[in-house]
């Protein structure tokens, strides 16, 4: 398998507590992998980790072919360059238009002004936020600021998308609509997604390959089918699957 | 702090070994801000000219009318103290004007520095903490972008800048606040006043004094950039980031002038 991400024995602790428990993982180049569970159960942490915006207490995280903990500042930036990421919660810049936000992956990697305003107009149009380029995030809905998120994620084209909270702020509509652009994506240049959620009704059909975590541990990886199969046995299972929170 | 893992989004440990951490953050932050100088210097990057211009206005303009009064109040405090002496003990003039001189070379930094801190200090570690309470710091790290260059990188030259004005403008305002008094109370004449500066502060003096602001300037800078980022991700790291910052800056402005001191 050529990996985009292996995590090997992971473990995070956050406040004295095991947060994730000897997590082991892997999503080959080109794959989709959704990783449900419910709130707490460790996702946006596994996550994090995938990003390199923390480092685990225990365990290796290898991420397109690089060991984070291993990689110099240089090499670092070069990394970020081929990878995308929308955040829980929100990480666009208050004090920066929505343009600007855009724009902030490019910034530093020598694309020249055309270049940028290329790529900025096709990420509007693609997301559907015209008219918005001049606003801040505080003006905008939170579907709005999610879909400026995701248009930041790809504007550089990256290889690897970490999505963490799929269904934040969208409604089913939503849902397809930005299901549909990066099966685009996946289509035109074999983008890998790592998507995080706790609602997986709607979002099964999607034809991910299905990871459930709870509690820090990993409780299933397979397909959607094998998971239906495998909860129809396990209690735990039916209970991440009803949707809990 | 470019590409770094794990930047500092967790809340450091506690004890001798939290500290250690801190130091390290420190040093990264500073190689990284000295990076992103160079880069600059080099056309290869640029200074994020709102981030400068707001953080001049905040480290200089806002506490100009603060300082000014804080400047008139010593020199006149200074200059009742000279009369009293003058009055009670009946010594020569210039060795009292001289001690005087001395005592304002020695304090001026150290309250622009307690000044700076209290303002521009605060302001950036809340400005960093508050970066990462609200995802904003993970947004640029994840876009490839320094976090330095929107937080660390404008303060820094806008503190060292505003650090040597502060002092200039203190110390003259000092001094003249002082000379106007006893030559109103006392009839000290200014020529006097002046022969007491060239007599007690040689060049060295005088470096050291414009020098100390800007020592303290980085030490404020670098420690309200550690408190700011070590306040982990939660709500209340805010309060903690800013009176840490006042804590630690006064202690290491008093114990940096301590060193000059002791070298001389």
């Amino acid at each position: 398998m050529d990996a985009a991400v292996e995590i090997e024995g992971v473990f995070q602790h956050v406040a004295g507590r095991c947060a994730l428990d000897g997590v082991t993982l892997g999503v080959a180049r080109g794959e989709w992998l959704l990783l449900i569970g419910p709130n707490g159960a460790g996702k946006t942490l596994l996550t994090r980790l995938i990003l390199g915006l923390d480092a685990p207490s225990a365990g290796t995280v290898r991420v397109l072919g690089r060991t984070l903990s291993g990689l110099g500042a240089g090499a670092m930036g070069r990394w970020r360059g081929e990878v995308g990421a929308v955040l829980q919660g929100g990480s666009l810049l208050a004090g920066l238009t929505v343009l600007d936000n855009l724009l902030l992956p490019l910034r530093g990697t020598g694309a020249t002004r055309a270049e940028m305003a290329r790529a900025a107009r096709l990420a509007v149009t693609q997301l559907q936020l015209e008219g918005l380029e001049g606003e801040r995030p505080r003006g905008l809905s939170l579907g709005q600021r999610r879909r400026v998120e995701l248009a930041r994620a790809l504007i550089h084209r990256p290889s690897l998308l970490v999505w963490d909270g799929l269904t934040e702020g969208l409604g089913p509509a939503g849902v397809r609509e930005t299901l549909d652009l990066l099966r685009q994506q996946h289509a035109n240049r074999g983008l890998t997604l790592i998507a995080t959620d706790n609602r997986p009704a709607e979002l099964l059909a999607s034809g991910a390959r299905v990871a459930v975590l709870d509690r820090g541990r990993l409780l299933f990886d397979g397909s959607p089918a094998a998971l239906e199969q495998a909860a129809a046995g396990r209690l735990e299972l039916r209970y991440v699957l009803a949707g809990h929170p | 702090m470019r590409g770094s893992y794990a930047e500092g989004t967790q809340p450091l440990c506690r004890g001798p070994s939290g500290w250690l951490e801190e130091l390290g953050l420190a040093w990264l932050t500073l190689v990284s801000c000295l990076g992103l100088y160079l880069r600059i210097l080099g056309g290869r990057d640029h200074l994020d000219v709102p981030a400068f211009a707001a953080a001049l206005r905040q480290t200089g303009l806002s506490v100009l009318p603060a300082t000014t009064l804080v400047a008139l109040a010593l020199g006149l405090i200074l200059a009742s103290q000279a009369e009293s002496v003058f009055e009670d003990l009946d010594l020569p003039r210039l060795p009292v004007l001289a001690i005087g001189v001395k005592v304002v070379l020695e304090l001026v930094p150290i309250l622009v520095g307690i000044l700076v801190a209290g303002r521009a200090g605060v302001a950036l570690a809340v400005r960093q903490a508050g970066l990462t309470v609200s995802g904003e710091m993970d947004g640029l790290i994840v876009s490839g972008i320094d976090p330095v260059r929107f937080t660390l990188g404008p303060v820094l030259l806008a503190m060292l800048l505003m650090s040597f004005a502060l002092t200039v403008w203190i110390g003259l305002t000092t001094c003249g606040a002082l000379a106007t008094w006893l030559w109103a109370r006392v009839g000290v004449p200014p020529a006097l006043f002046v022969e007491a500066l060239q007599q007690s502060v040689d060049l060295a003096d005088l470096f050291e004094g414009l020098a100390k602001p800007l020592i303290f300037a980085v030490a404020i800078a670098l420690i309200a950039s550690v408190c700011g980022l070590a306040a982990g991700r939660d709500p209340d790291g805010l309060g903690r980031a800013a009176t840490r910052t006042v804590i630690g800056a006064v202690t290491a402005i008093l114990l940096t002038d301590l060193v000059f001191v002791l070298l001389r």
